[in-house]
């Protein structure tokens, strides 16, 4: 269903990792987890992943910085950001967008909402 | 029953008597008991001349001789008396008023002789008096006004000062009598009514913390630490403000029981609430989630022990709900995050200016653009922040500055500062936020000042540069800068060493407050008539004070005839929306608490005032003194006593345009009360009582000079 999309969780929460693990097998992505901001770069430009599931509180670099370092190169232009926060004001929305991000969930989410979100970050990527 | 009254308190001492009687009537009485006499001794000559003629025949002749000599003396005596009564005792009245108006009302000019030209050198003599006086009086007024200018001059600088003051400032005495006080204290204590000199501070602010800070200074000053604040918090009399305050012990001044204190005042009211309102949050947020996390917890121990078939729904329930409260709660905490700093309406084209000075003060260069916003912010931390941003960047190789305001849809604004040169990144400016802005101010972050603000902070592009975006929740469009507004601080320092003036009746005229007021009204008749204005001023310590002044239109619920409206120039539209007499009259009561009232021809208005009080819902039973009868007893009965011509005397001039409004002949009522006042004392009458028992001896005089 999926189509084997390849989709990288940077999240430094292991609990909601194990969610988010359980969620993208069940919706069939292919995917893979970094726990630390500054794993997440390299990892992104070996793999190129469809999807990004960013988490904003990192360890090291946050997920503004990586999305920014994403947006700046050219050979990662295809690469969708979704961004997660725990916190998720309007403003937080706002600046993560400003930074090139293509979606914005709040935790705590329903797995539902998330795997909407995913579907219309990776749908945008195809259209 | 006036002489009466004179006789059982003189005690019947004639002399002395005599001597409380105007001068025209003992010159009066003086050719009464001459005609008396003549008479007398008309008839006793006539008697002894006919008992020794000794013809009963001749009777009807010597009656015919006495009646026609009896006139004839009666008339020359009535016009010598006539001629003396107007050209000496009147003419001496008048040049003893005209005297004592330039000997203690410091009235100035020539003095007109002509009434007095039957009284030999005395005219001329008092005359060169007077002028001596004046010339002597002009050289000490030329030099104390040298002193004075320079002196006034530094009074101005420091009332500029503390009117400027964001703070309410107040002095009173250690009665707790109000000494001074600046325009914000106005706005901060004019819940009910407007604050007055000499009023006492509980009129305005709840007892209890004042008295309590007051005390507990004073502890401490005996305990040999004069120079100690306490911080109080206090409502309002009406309870609509809560103020924090500041109050300092002043050095004691004369022989006053209690030293006087400064008082400076904060509105926290809307502090208080949003402080009582995160309170109120935080509990909900404590309650909400250690329910649910409690749930939760006790669900999960059942699904470990086996029973998740059973747990599961509500498992799957309670973090549902647990989530949605978070959120919920969050969002709440935000919205309500701005509430906790005090974020002023800040012209947009202000915060430049100020932007603009640092960054080129700096040595570098700022371009801006901003539309006419008015901005809810910090403008201190934004220009800090923004500043220190702009130095940071330059050490980085950033240059030619250039910062735009966008107005946004909905409530808020962008701001946007480019530069040519390197961009920044997202991380560096994260890292750069959470340090503080300057060196020195440690607790003064950038993450702190986009708290404060409600915001985020995110590079971007402008115009093809590299930029900053920084947005701003409230933003509106701005309307003309409204003028200045006349901020006086009002004060007498005199109060602080005073007694307090005790009862009405036998204080010192000096130390009485007055309320001096006028009206005007659609017509003479107070019966029927209605007031259409009413002006006052107070009068504290024997001075005007400028800055409290009652002045309102009032809305006499029916049509004002041309004919009146031709004196005081108020029209139907004018009046239209003022208050009615019941508002416009508690108002004026509140103004008048404590005083006593002084208008000129006072029945008149105050006739209104009486007719009026159910519905004002206050009785006008205060202490009164009428300048018209003032006038008569300082100037004699036979002066006129209009204000006109009591002005006229004691050289105060009216200014046309002020001439019949409330506000223009009260000023004019309250410059001629004071100019009467020494006048008054300088006759002997210092108090009160004693100045309304002169009053009552002219209260036959007319009452329609108004």
């Amino acid at each position: 269903m999926a189509g084997g999309q390849r989709v990288l969780v940077v999240e430094d929460e292991d609990n909601i990792a194990v969610a988010l693990d359980y969620l993208l097998t069940r919706e069939g992505y292919d995917h893979d987890r970094v726990a630390s901001g500054g794993e997440a770069m390299a990892r992104i430009r070996a793999t190129r992943p469809d999807l990004v599931l960013l988490d904003v509180m990192l360890p090291e670099v946050s997920g503004y910085e990586i999305c920014e370092d994403v947006r700046r190169d050219p050979a990662l232009a295809g690469v969708k950001i979704l961004m997660m926060t725990a916190r998720g004001s309007a403003m937080e929305r706002r600046k993560g967008l400003a930074l090139g991000a293509d979606g914005f969930i709040s935790k705590p989410f329903e797995l539902s909402e998330l795997r909407d979100a995913v579907r219309a970050a990776l749908d945008g990527a195809r259209g | 029953m006036r002489m009466n009254a004179t006789r059982s308190r003189s005690g019947g001492a004639g002399g002395e008597m005599l001597e409380k009687l105007s001068l025209r009537l003992r010159v009066f009485l003086f050719f009464a008991a001459l005609a008396v006499g003549v008479a007398g001794a008309l008839i006793l000559g006539l008697w002894v001349g006919y008992d020794r003629a000794g013809t009963p025949a001749a009777l009807p002749g010597f009656v015919q001789a006495g009646l026609v000599a009896g006139f004839a003396a009666l008339g020359l005596i009535v016009w010598v008396w006539y001629l003396f009564d107007i050209n000496v005792a009147r003419a001496i009245d008048i040049l003893a008023g005209t005297i004592r108006a330039r000997a203690h009302a410091e009235v100035s000019g020539g003095m007109d002789t002509a009434p007095a030209r039957y009284l030999g050198d005395l005219a001329p003599a008092a005359a060169a008096v007077t002028e001596t006086l004046a010339e002597t009086r002009s050289a000490l007024v030329e030099a104390v006004a040298r002193e004075t200018t320079r002196l006034s001059q530094e009074k101005a600088r420091l009332e500029a000062l503390l009117s400027d003051v964001p703070v309410g400032v107040l002095l009173c005495s250690g009665r707790h009598q109000l000494v001074f006080y600046n325009g914000h204290a106005v706005d901060l204590l004019a819940a009910g009514h407007a604050p007055g000199l000499n009023r006492t501070l509980f009129d305005y602010l709840r007892e209890g913390p004042v008295r309590h800070a007051f005390a507990r200074l004073g502890e401490a000053a005996a305990a040999g630490e004069p120079d100690l604040a306490a911080d109080l918090l206090c409502a309002t009399v009406t309870g609509a403000r809560v103020l924090a305050g500041r109050m300092r012990l002043l050095d004691r001044v004369g022989d006053e029981a209690a030293p006087g204190y400064v008082l400076t005042l904060r509105d926290v009211t809307a502090d208080m609430a949003a402080h009582a309102r995160r309170e109120a949050l935080l509990d909900e947020v404590f309650d909400r989630l250690r329910r649910g996390a409690a749930n939760v917890a006790s669900l999960v121990a059942v699904q470990a022990e086996g029973g998740a078939a059973a747990v599961s729904p509500a498992l799957a329930d309670e973090a549902a709900t647990l989530a949605r409260a978070v959120v919920e709660l969050a969002d709440r905490h935000d919205r309500g995050r701005t509430e906790a700093w005090p974020l002023n309406p800040t012209r947009a084209s202000d915060l430049f200016d100020s932007l603009r000075a640092r960054i080129e003060g700096a040595g570098l260069t700022l371009g801006v653009e901003a539309p006419a916003l008015i901005l809810r912010c910090d403008g201190f931390a934004l220009v800090a922040l923004l500043g220190a941003l702009a130095e940071r960047l330059a050490g980085q190789g950033a240059h030619d500055f250039h910062l735009r305001l966008t107005d946004e849809p909905g409530p808020g604004a962008l701001f946007t500062l480019s530069w040519e040169g390197p961009a920044l990144g997202v991380g560096a400016l994260d890292r750069w936020l959470d340090g503080p802005l300057e060196v020195g101010l440690a607790d003064m972050t950038g993450r702190g000042v986009l708290a404060r603000h409600g915001v985020e902070m995110w590079p971007g592009r402008d115009a093809g540069r590299p930029a900053l975006c920084l947005p701003i929740r409230e933003a509106r469009v701005a309307g003309h800068r409204p003028p200045p507004v006349a901020r006086a601080v009002v004060y007498d320092f005199e109060l602080l060493g005073k007694a307090p003036a005790g009862a009405v009746a036998e204080a010192k005229l000096r130390d009485l407050t007055f309320v001096v007021f006028d009206t005007e009204t659609t017509g003479l008749n107070p019966a029927s008539d209605e007031i259409v204005q009413i002006a006052a001023v107070r009068l504290v310590n024997g001075r005007r004070i400028e800055g409290e002044v009652f002045d309102t239109l009032v809305d006499p619920g029916r049509k004002i005839p041309p004919a009146s409206t031709e004196v005081h120039g108020i029209t139907d539209a004018m009046v239209a929306g003022a208050p009615d007499i019941a508002e416009a009259g508690r108002a004026f009561h509140r103004f008048a608490e404590g005083a006593v009232l002084v208008a000129h021809n006072a029945p008149f208005d105050l006739a209104f005032l009486h007719r009026h009080a159910g519905a004002i819902g206050a009785r006008f039973d205060h202490p009164v003194l009428d300048t018209v009868l003032l006038s008569a007893v300082v100037f004699g009965q036979h002066e006129r006593h209009t204000l006109d011509a009591l002005c006229h005397r004691l050289g105060i001039v009216i200014p046309e345009e002020a001439r019949h409004t409330a506000i223009g002949d009260t000023v004019a009522t309250a410059d001629a009360f004071l100019k009467l006042m020494p006048m008054l004392e300088g006759r002997g009458m210092s108090t009160f009582t004693e100045v309304l028992a002169e009053v009552r001896r002219h209260g036959r005089l007319l009452r329609d000079m108004n």
